[in-house]
């Protein structure tokens, strides 16, 4: 029997508040169970608990009560952190540190050095897209770079788990694309994701299964495509078709015992126009991010 | 590579992480500015007390020795309290500390390797301040001797040597080593109590306002404790309230023995390694104390 990658068992945090009688219940009997592989969402609106879980799942809070798991190890133990890299959310890292140095000292704390070490350095700033502002401060990277920094951090001492609090807060749509197909590479190469998100059109893109979780208490959980399918209901599109044929399609349809719902054009989404239309301009930017560097 | 990587067994502890740590604190330390304003001042006392002195040469050593060894005495205090006043508490508000201890690091590493980074940054400023001092009190020597050979031209032999041995003995005594050594581990006892008292404060001014207070209790409370003892009888009680006292206050002056360097009387072996312990015995003390309450710290 293979263990699960993140177990929750009844998990519980209360907050107490100085100075008032009430306290704040953050989690409220928590169960969850994220199989190796997985890529699990944990969605949610703000304040309803999903890095308060995060959190406990990586040690850093410790739980009211109940307990959590990874890999079989428990979360209190240090030794359960060792295959697993983290992202917290809008992470700070130090800004008086250029990315190459910052992930010089996250392996180190990894136990990584020597050759080993400087191999994975190149990789992950090759694979993050940050090799040209290696020798730049973090002071001076955007937040989609301190996010993409952020990444090659979590991934450093290859980890089996990585755990993301809002992986795309306050990055750009383009960079979130990068990000998301950075975490369906992750699930290619067999490493378990867990997310937190309140964006969810992101969160249908790349979860196989997804929690919600309202005011510290899971309301649905489950696979995606279940969740969301509608099972009597088929979307066909078709291009290039003449409106001759299209009329036809919707006669033979109402001859039988099927019900058209709703006809309409295609439309591209605001994403994609988005994308299309900055591409150029981000090109350019990315060159001139290039001659700040030579000019340091 | 995948292999490589997961065939690494996780220890307890490791140099190398806390190595980490210590030199990353070590950079973030130098690379505030206080830290170069400190350290630019204390050269610039040290320096200066070459235009105080123009008596006679004994006198201008002493005034030398004692501006010197006061402004280095003050100086790693002040920049031991200051330094590490921040250290956590900035980590916190960060956040960076969750991505330091989502890795696979203990507490007690991480605390151990901030204080090891304070300690040497105190280490490093003590020897070019005590560099510096050694410099112009050799240079002043020299110029001393310069002038008094001039000075003293016509003089038979024996003379001259014996105002050269004056010359020399009031310049230079062994002592200044084992002084500067016990200005250092002040300095380092203050970083660790600083650390400790940050470890449970909410903002950074609250651990400087508590520390300077600390400061000044603990250079009066000797005075205080002999009073107390003298106007009490020494019961358990007693002994227990006043141990207690010690520790949250550490005995500053014993600390202070840059009088008897200037005065030039002899730091007996006794006394130095008296100090040396409990200085180091203070450090440990409050490294543990702080890694301790850190350890159950909800972060
Ligand atoms: N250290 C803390 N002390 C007191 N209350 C806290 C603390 N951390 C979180 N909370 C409370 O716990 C609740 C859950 O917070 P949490 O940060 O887990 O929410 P979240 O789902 O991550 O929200 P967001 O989407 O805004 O990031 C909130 O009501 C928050 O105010
Ligand atoms: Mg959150």
């Amino acid at each position: 029997m293979t263990n699960p990658a993140v177990a929750v068992r009844g998990l519980t945090k209360i907050f107490p508040v100085p100075l008032h009688r009430q306290s704040i219940v953050a989690v409220r009997d928590l169960d969850l169970r994220i199989e190796p592989g997985e890529v699990y969402g944990l969605l949610g609106p703000n304040g309803s608990g999903k890095s308060t879980t995060l959190k406990i799942i990586l040690g850093l809070v410790s739980p009211t009560g109940g307990r959590t798991e990874i890999f079989g190890r428990d979360s209190r133990l240090v030794e359960s952190r060792e295959a697993v890299g983290f992202l917290p959310e809008n992470p700070y890292f130090y800004k008086y540190l250029t990315g190459e140095e910052t992930l010089r000292f996250f392996g180190r704390l990894c136990g990584l050095r020597g050759v080993l070490l400087k191999n994975r350095i190149n990789e992950l700033l090759d694979l993050v897209g940050l090799s040209k502002a290696r020798k730049r401060r973090l002071g001076t990277y955007s937040k989609g770079m301190l996010q993409r920094i952020g990444l090659a951090q979590a991934l450093i001492h290859d980890p089996r788990l990585v755990v993301l609090d809002e992986p795309t807060a306050g990055v750009d749509p383009a960079g979130s694309r990068e990000i998301r197909d950075l975490i369906l590479d992750f699930k290619r190469r067999g490493i378990t994701v867990l997310l937190s998100s309140h964006l969810l059109a992101q969160a249908q893109e790349i979860c196989d299964r997804v929690g919600i979780l309202a005011d510290g208490v899971l309301v649905r959980e489950g696979h995606l495509q279940e969740l969301i399918a509608i099972e009597n209901q088929t979307e066909l599109v078709i291009a290039d078709a003449s409106p001759q044929l299209v009329n036809e399609i919707e006669s033979f349809i109402n001859r039988s015992n099927a019900k058209l719902i709703e006809r309409r054009k295609s439309t591209t989404t605001l994403e994609r126009l988005f994308i299309e239309a900055t591409t150029k301009n981000h090109e350019a930017r990315m060159s001139n991010e290039e001659g700040i560097t030579k000019q340091k | 590579m995948q292999i490589e990587m997961t065939d690494r067994h996780y220890r307890a502890f490791s140099f190398a992480r806390i190595n980490a740590i210590t030199f990353n604190t070590l950079t973030e330390l130098t690379r505030l500015r206080v830290f170069y304003v400190l350290l630019v001042f204390a050269l610039f006392l040290i320096g200066s007390s070459i235009f105080m002195a123009q008596f006679s040469f004994q006198q201008e050593f002493q005034i030398l020795k004692d501006i010197s060894l006061g402004a280095m005495s003050i100086f790693t205090s002040l920049l031991a309290i200051v330094a590490t006043a921040r250290l956590l508490p900035q980590d916190i508000e960060d956040r960076t500390v969750y991505t330091i201890l989502a890795k696979p690091v203990p507490r007690f590493e991480y605390i151990l390797g901030k204080i090891a980074g304070v300690l040497l940054l105190l280490a490093i400023s003590t020897l070019v301040m005590g560099a510096a001092f050694l410099l112009i009190l050799y240079a002043r020597e020299q110029a001393a001797v310069h002038a008094t050979v001039t000075h003293m031209s016509g003089a038979p032999r024996e003379q001259v040597a014996d105002a050269m041995r004056a010359i020399r003995s009031s310049a230079f005594n062994v002592d200044i080593f084992p002084g500067i050594i016990i200005i250092y581990l002040k300095a380092c006892l203050l970083a660790a109590l600083t650390l400790f008292v940050s470890t449970f404060a909410s903002t950074n001014i609250f651990t400087i306002v508590v520390m300077a207070f600390i400061y000044f209790i603990g250079h009066l409370q000797a005075t205080a404790r002999e009073y107390w003892l003298h106007e009490h009888s020494s019961g358990v009680i007693t002994r227990i309230f006043l141990a207690v006292v010690a520790l949250l206050f550490p005995d500053l002056q014993a600390f202070n023995l840059v009088d008897d360097i200037v005065a030039g009387t002899a730091i007996s072996m006794a006394l130095f390694a008296k100090t040396a312990v409990l200085g180091t015995f203070y450090t440990t003390i409050y490294t543990l104390l702080a890694a301790f309450v850190f350890y159950g710290k909800e972060l």
